[in-house]
């Protein structure tokens, strides 16, 4: 538990997480409004569904980012000296930055839905375009999901790797780059990257088909989580703090 | 009593360098110990062995009596400040102590406290990021007090202080000796805390060269002494008959004495009734000594 309260208090300590935060929902409300509002009328007929998820790509660069940053920052800033020596069982520091990641990621996830509800829907309704409930609720349940598992992803990741660019970067490629880049040359493993993981969770329509299902997409994503923060808790207790 | 501290042949080795190599050594309460040595002569890896933060390659690094990550209360245990530059310049001081206390199961109003303690209440809301070197040590400091710990690490805490913040740090850290904690220093500058610290650890190329009291570091220093009499030219030939080497130092009343003491110089003036304005080692700091016992084992690795 202290370790939890302190790791909460790091987080909402620094305007950096405010910021990711702010600039999340401002993006979101940005591209939610635009699309619904000056796309094509007969295309968002089609695809009003996919409006509910779009820019879920760069919602989950922040969310991402703000998990990595949980966990690098001890490293950037070297303060993970000093956490170690208050709290020598080093996993469970780790243990508690997944928990707060968690925590921030459903409100991130939150934020997203209310936004995109908020905006999204209400300027969809306004033209005209009704989207089916159940769907609404089904598509927001995996893009809020995607966004928790993409900010928990960010933590476990920058345990593992330590250093905040690279931990960045990496997720960057993951998420936006790999997947999409081995779909196209025509490997089936592309599926089972992130970034194509996440377009599965989000479960729009018309989706690529050589995507996973939307639980097979969550359940791809969650493992990934949970085998890197149990990797980032084994290297966090056995590395020596330099 | 059993010592607060004790390295016991520890041996620390990064690949091809030896960071620390064979070191004992015991840290007691209720006085300030110097851990002196050049930079890179491995007081930093000794002290993160002590904290449980790197592991030994052999030998052991013990804080009452255990291992660091064995002890119940390590917050109560040990204050350590390892670096005053590791702090999230983004957070405000009062926020980054905050952070620490939670993680201690230390109250908010103890971090006031220690604030108050460091004279840092002024700028305790002020980012980091704003600090001076000086406060940065200062809060370093605060950092390490906040368990109220029966010993306190700190490394090169005295880097970047002023004269001013030179002397808080000596009287404060004086203070806690006084309470009867272990105080434990680290410094590549001898002259810095040669004022603060009761006893010293030396070491260099990771090896221990002498640990005892500071008048120990002293003994045997054959450094130059200034001399100066209304009476020089009469001094000099008693000096000099007692195979003393006498140089001139530009003024009249003034002269450089090699192969004597202080004690000798001024009893044989006693004797003929000589006056003495001045008499001393000609610098009066003790880096000299230091760089001796050090300089041959000194070189980086």
């Amino acid at each position: 538990m202290r370790a939890l309260k302190s790791e909460w208090l790091k987080l909402v300590s620094v305007r950096t997480t405010w910021a990711l935060l702010g600039s999340m929902i401002l993006i979101e409300g940005l591209t939610a409004g635009l699309v619904t509002g000056l796309s094509d009328i007969d295309d968002l007929r089609v695809r009003s569904v996919a409006t509910l998820a779009i820019g879920t790509h760069l919602a989950i660069v922040f969310m991402f980012t703000l998990g990595a940053l949980l966990s690098t920052n001890e490293y950037r800033h070297g303060t993970a000296s000093s956490t170690f020596v208050v709290t020598p069982r080093r996993e469970r520091v780790i243990a508690a930055k997944l928990v707060v990641g968690l925590a921030v990621g459903i409100v991130g996830a939150l934020l997203y839905i209310a936004i995109n509800a908020g905006l999204g829907l209400s300027i969809l309704s306004s033209r005209g375009i009704d989207v089916d409930s159940d769907t609404a609720v089904n598509t927001y349940l995996g893009v809020g999901t995607g966004l928790v598992l993409g900010c928990l992803f960010g933590v476990a990741l920058g345990a593992s790797l330590r250093n905040q660019i690279l931990t960045v970067v990496t997720g960057m490629v993951l998420f936006l780059l790999a997947g999409t880049a081995a779909l196209f040359i025509g490997n089936d493993v592309g599926q089972y990257f992130p970034g194509e993981a996440l377009l599965a969770l989000n479960g729009t329509p018309g989706a690529d088909e050589t995507l996973l299902s939307q639980t097979q997409g969550g359940l791809v994503l969650a493992g990934y989580c949970v085998v890197l923060g149990a990797a980032g808790m084994w290297l966090t207790r056995e590395r020596e703090v330099l | 009593m059993a010592a607060e501290i004790s390295v016991e042949r520890l041996t620390k080795r990064y690949g091809e360098t030896l960071a620390v190599d064979d070191l004992s050594f015991t840290v007691e309460a209720g006085r300030v110990t110097g851990f002196l040595g050049p930079n890179g002569s491995g007081k930093s890896t000794t002290l993160r062995a002590l904290l449980g933060l790197i592991r030994p390659t052999s030998g052991t690094a013990l804080v009452m009596g255990q291992p660091f990550a064995e002890l119940p209360n390590p917050v109560g245990a040990v204050g350590a400040a390892l670096d005053a530059h590791d702090v999230h310049p983004g957070r405000s001081g009062r926020g980054h102590l905050r952070t620490i206390a939670a993680a201690a199961g230390i109250p908010n109003s103890r971090v006031d406290e220690v604030l108050d303690m460091v004279e840092l209440t002024p700028a305790r809301d002020r980012r980091v990021k704003g600090y001076s070197m000086g406060m940065r040590q200062r809060l370093a400091l605060g950092a390490a007090l906040l368990g109220d710990p029966r010993i306190l690490m700190l490394d090169e805490p005295a880097n970047g202080l002023d004269p001013q913040g030179m002397r808080w740090l000596r009287d404060i850290l004086v203070a806690l000796a006084g309470e009867g904690r272990a105080v434990l220093i680290s410094s590549h500058v001898l002259s810095e805390v040669e004022q603060t610290v009761d006893s010293v650890v030396v070491i260099g190329a990771g090896r221990l060269v002498m640990q005892g009291t500071l008048a120990d570091l002293v003994k045997g220093d054959r450094r130059p002494i200034l001399v100066r009499s209304p009476r020089s030219d009469e001094l000099r030939a008693l000096l000099e008959e007692q195979g003393a080497g006498v140089m001139t130092d530009g003024r009249p009343d003034a002269m450089i004495v090699q192969r004597s003491s202080l004690e000798a110089i001024g009893t044989l003036a006693a004797e003929n009734a000589i006056p003495i304005f001045e008499l001393t080692h000609e610098r009066a700091t003790l880096e000299d000594r230091f760089l001796e016992l050090t300089g041959e084992k000194g070189n980086v690795r």
